[in-house]
């Protein structure tokens, strides 16, 4: 017998591969440090996740919403520092995500 | 011993009494001439049989008036009366041989014109036996007291019946528009004999059933318009005419007749209500079914409710019927729901305020509330669910912002105190449109939300040609109802769908694949069961060349596949036909295993497809085995027909397959397969007949759930068949198909017909 598929409607979710690859990671827990919602959703400000509203990588391997850390940094309490460590932010070029 | 002077006394007194009779005649002459007049007095007044002439004589009327004042002259009058109402009581038995006579007859016919000659025959006893009237009315009213006491004590029971159809029969015929002679000297017999004071009540019996059989006759199911200005007219035309005999006897003018009729008028006027009150009562759950046809019957209910206090009797009727028609488990949900909101419209016709519905609603709603399908139901239909038949909010409604329930605000200037009949539970709720209403069913809108979100993810999904433009337009309509926040994580599922087709472009150009995916904001989508399904062979590969050309185009994204969800449309080639087939992941995953070797035990299967339970993974081979590709030899052994077994394949339907293996005995199977809307198409068909023989193939799929039904339910109607079937996800046929299916499986002596229901055949 040969099976031929003609045609396959599949259903799949999208991640922002944020390095961390072991799917094993607790789902819940894949949250923005500075609002507390999944990466995949979206930060308080944006009502569409995903490419509306991306994340931003640092050197230092902390994650956020981009709309989070950019209004953190704005902010004067934060030394434009990484609100998780402290550590002076640098965004990793490699990994911004395009905006649009 | 008498003194003398008490014997002085006695002759002074006789003397006296003498002197009166005789009327100071001269000698004993006068008292001669008194005699003469007692006895013709006397005679005169002696009953007399009007049935034997001989008896009868002519009187000399004159000669009848001197006799009387002769013997009031003698003061002898009151022993003269007493005489003859001794004579009258003795002859009473004439009157009684009378009626006795009249009354056999009348037992023995039924006649009511029987009873008419016998009153008018009484009417001549009673005349020929009347005192004169120079006699005073004193006299006479004993007399009439004597003659009718007497008649009342002799009428058997029979009379009453008698005297009733009597006077039914003077009425206006209810069947025909003819006018009845009223017989204006029988209403006088009748007052004459006082049976209008002692018949009154059964008089008017007569009426009141009259006006009852004219309303139940004329108006019984004219539901679409008001019948209350036809029976208004009725009444003054035919009833009143008919009221002026027996009620205003003895008017002198038309004023004083009116005057007399104005009581038994209104009493007549409020039975004619009452009578139409109590049709449309006992009506009331077929006339809410007919809405809006039966616009006519709820104006009259209105109205009649205002005069007639029924109020209670409408809602004890309505509630009693709800419960033996609706709210059982054998009403669909969809049912009791287009019910209860044609019963909301019906009564706010009925009585505005709402007390009344809210006192009818309150079983349907907690009914409703304990049914695990009245949300999903409300919410198919709030996205206009064509398929679940006619939607419960009139399309014409505008579409409002949901209500909350309010509390009374007295400083409204248009606010009113409640009904009175309200009680104390009784919220006086603004009327609100249907759905609002509906949705208060449960305290909060929360639940029909994610309801909505759930119904939304399994269309979205189900969407076949890309072509998603009705839910985009469902959501923007629950956008109005629920807000704008509720529905934003609908929009993103829309966003999603938009976003898929526009990336697939972009894959398919790079790298053309038939893999066609929907790809989902995950946070954003109800929670969709998860699996631990592993597509094996070609489908992983295809999985993975489509995955890594998304991470190309978004290279901060990966995807990662729901295996279990979603279609795939596959052509099996075997030896000696070609099966083509829609089916589910995980049965396309098992197929593609025997595509490798030939049989395979259900043990051996699981682990290739990582893991999927064993009823899961049963309820999938049940599809190829339906199909006729895998045939089970033994228990949980599977092997794969290169060639077909069936000489006939598609011939007989897959029900009565020998060797048929329990599980595809299980009516969830055959829900299941119909999700998958499988399609086998055999290459050795004639090609005229292949498209028909394809459709009768795929109703055979849907079998096992109407052979569920009819064994739960007994057996159904065609419509109620279709109307299930529509339940079952992927179900498209018409009516006429299945009726062409049912004729077939009759022919098959699977199921029997009779009065347009159908049964199994057991
Ligand atoms: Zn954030
Ligand atoms: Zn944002
Ligand atoms: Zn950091």
């Amino acid at each position: 017998m040969k099976v031929t598929v003609k045609h396959w409607h599949a259903v799949a979710t999208w991640r922002w591969d944020t390095g961390t690859d072991q799917q094993t990671i607790d789902e819940e827990g894949d949250v923005c440090g500075i609002c507390r919602v999944p990466y995949e959703g979206c930060c308080p400000s944006c009502k569409m996740p995903g490419d509306d509203c991306p994340l931003i990588w640092g050197e230092c391997s902390h994650v956020f919403h981009m709309h989070c850390l950019l209004k953190w940094i704005g902010t004067a309490a934060s030394k434009q520092q990484c609100p998780m460590d402290r550590r002076t932010w640098v965004t990793a070029e490699r990994k911004v995500a395009p905006t649009r | 011993m008498a003194t003398t002077a008490l014997r002085a006394q006695v002759a002074a007194k006789w003397q006296e009494s003498f002197n009166r009779m005789n009327k100071g005649g001269s000698g004993i002459s006068g008292l001669m001439t008194f005699s003469r007049a007692w006895e013709v007095a006397t005679e005169f007044l002696r009953p007399k049989d009007i049935s034997d002439p001989a008896s009868l004589r002519q009187y000399n009327l004159v000669d009848i008036k001197n006799a009387f004042a002769a013997v009031n002259q003698a003061r002898r009058l009151p022993v003269m009366l007493e005489v003859y109402m001794d004579d009258i009581r003795k002859h009473q038995y004439l009157i009684t041989r009378e009626v006795t006579t009249y009354m056999s007859h009348y037992e023995q016919l039924m006649d009511p014109e029987i009873i008419a000659k016998l009153v008018l025959r009484l009417v001549e006893w009673y005349d020929a036996w009347a005192p004169i009237p120079e006699l005073g009315h004193t006299i006479r009213d004993a007399y009439t007291l004597t003659f009718q006491t007497h008649l009342f004590s002799i009428l058997p029971p029979s009379f009453a019946r008698g005297f009733k159809a009597l006077c039914a029969s003077t009425l206006p015929s209810v069947s025909t528009d003819s006018v009845v002679d009223a017989r204006p000297h029988m209403w006088a017999a009748f007052e004459t004999l006082g049976l209008f004071d002692r018949y009154e009540a059964l008089i008017a019996s007569v009426v009141y059933q009259h006006i009852e059989s004219h309303v139940v006759k004329t108006c019984a199911g004219q539901w679409a318009e008001p019948v209350l200005p036809n029976l208004r007219d009725w009444m003054s035309k035919k009833v009143v005419k008919w009221m002026f005999s027996p009620y205003a006897r003895g008017a002198k003018t038309m004023e004083d007749a009116a005057l007399m009729l104005q009581g038994p008028g209104q009493r007549f006027d409020f039975h004619m209500s009452k009578t139409l009150c109590d049709l449309r009562t006992r009506e009331i759950f077929s006339i809410i079914i007919d809405y809006p046809d039966s616009m006519g019957a709820l104006q009259d209910l209105k109205e009649c409710l205002q005069r007639v206090d029924q109020r209670a009797e409408l809602v004890r009727t309505l509630r009693r019927a709800n419960e033996m028609r609706l709210l059982h488990p054998g009403a669909d949900t969809k049912d009791i729901l287009t019910q209860y909101v044609s019963t909301i419209r019906c009564l706010r016709v009925i009585d505005p305020p709402g007390v009344l519905l809210f006192k009818v609603a309150d079983p349907i709603r907690r009914y409703l509330r304990e049914r695990p399908d009245t949300i999903r139901s409300i919410v198919a239909s709030l996205v206009g669910d064509g398929e679940s038949g006619d939607s419960l909010v009139d399309e014409n409604e505008p579409i409002h912002p949901l209500q909350q329930p309010e509390t009374e605000d007295y400083t409204d200037p248009n606010w009113e105190p409640e009904p009175i009949d309200a009680g104390p539970d009784f919220r006086a709720n603004k009327p609100s449109d249907v759905i609002s209403t509906l949705v208060s069913i449960y305290d909060s809108k929360d639940l029909f939300v994610k309801e909505l979100q759930v119904l939304l993810a399994q269309r979205l999904l189900a969407v076949k040609d890309g072509n998603f433009e009705k839910e985009r337009r469902n959501i923007e309509i629950l956008k109005i109802r629920f807000g704008e926040a509720a529905l934003q994580v609908c929009e993103v599922m829309l966003r999603d769908m938009t976003d898929s087709k526009r990336i697939d472009q972009h894959v398919q150009s790079q790298h053309a694949s038939i893999m066609h995916p929907t790809i989902i904001s995950r946070h954003f989508w109800p929670t969709l069961e998860s699996s631990s399904i592993v597509m094996p062979g070609q489908f992983e590969k295809l999985q993975a060349q489509y995955a890594k050309e998304f991470s190309t185009f978004k290279p901060d994204k990966k995807l990662r596949w729901l295996p279990h969800l979603g279609t795939v449309h596959l052509e099996l080639q075997l030896e000696d036909r070609k099966v083509v087939a829609d089916v589910a992941p995980l049965e396309a995953a098992f197929i593609e295993l025997f595509s490798e070797k030939n049989v395979w035990s259900l043990d051996n299967l699981i682990p290739r497809v990582g893991s999927v339970d064993r009823s899961s993974a049963l309820k999938a081979l049940a599809t190829w085995l339906d199909l006729g590709v895998l045939k089970e030899d033994t228990e949980n052994s599977f092997r794969l027909l290169e060639v077909a077994e069936d000489p006939t394949p598609g011939a007989r339907p897959a029900i009565s397959r020998p060797g048929a293996t329990n599980f595809t005995k299980n009516p969830y199977l055959a829900a299941h397969r119909a999700c998958a809307g499988i399609a086998p198409v055999t290459d050795d068909l004639p090609p005229a007949s292949s498209i028909h023989q394809q459709q009768a193939e795929q109703m055979r799929v849907y079998w096992k759930f109407i052979e569920g039904m009819l064994t739960n339910l007994g057996s159904l109607s065609l419509d109620r068949i279709q109307a299930m079937l529509k339940l079952a996800p992927g179900y498209d046929r018409t009516i006429d198909q299945l009726a062409s299916f049912m004729e077939a499986a009759r022919r098959e002596e699977l199921v029997m017909t009779k009065d347009e229901m159908w049964r199994l055949n057991r």
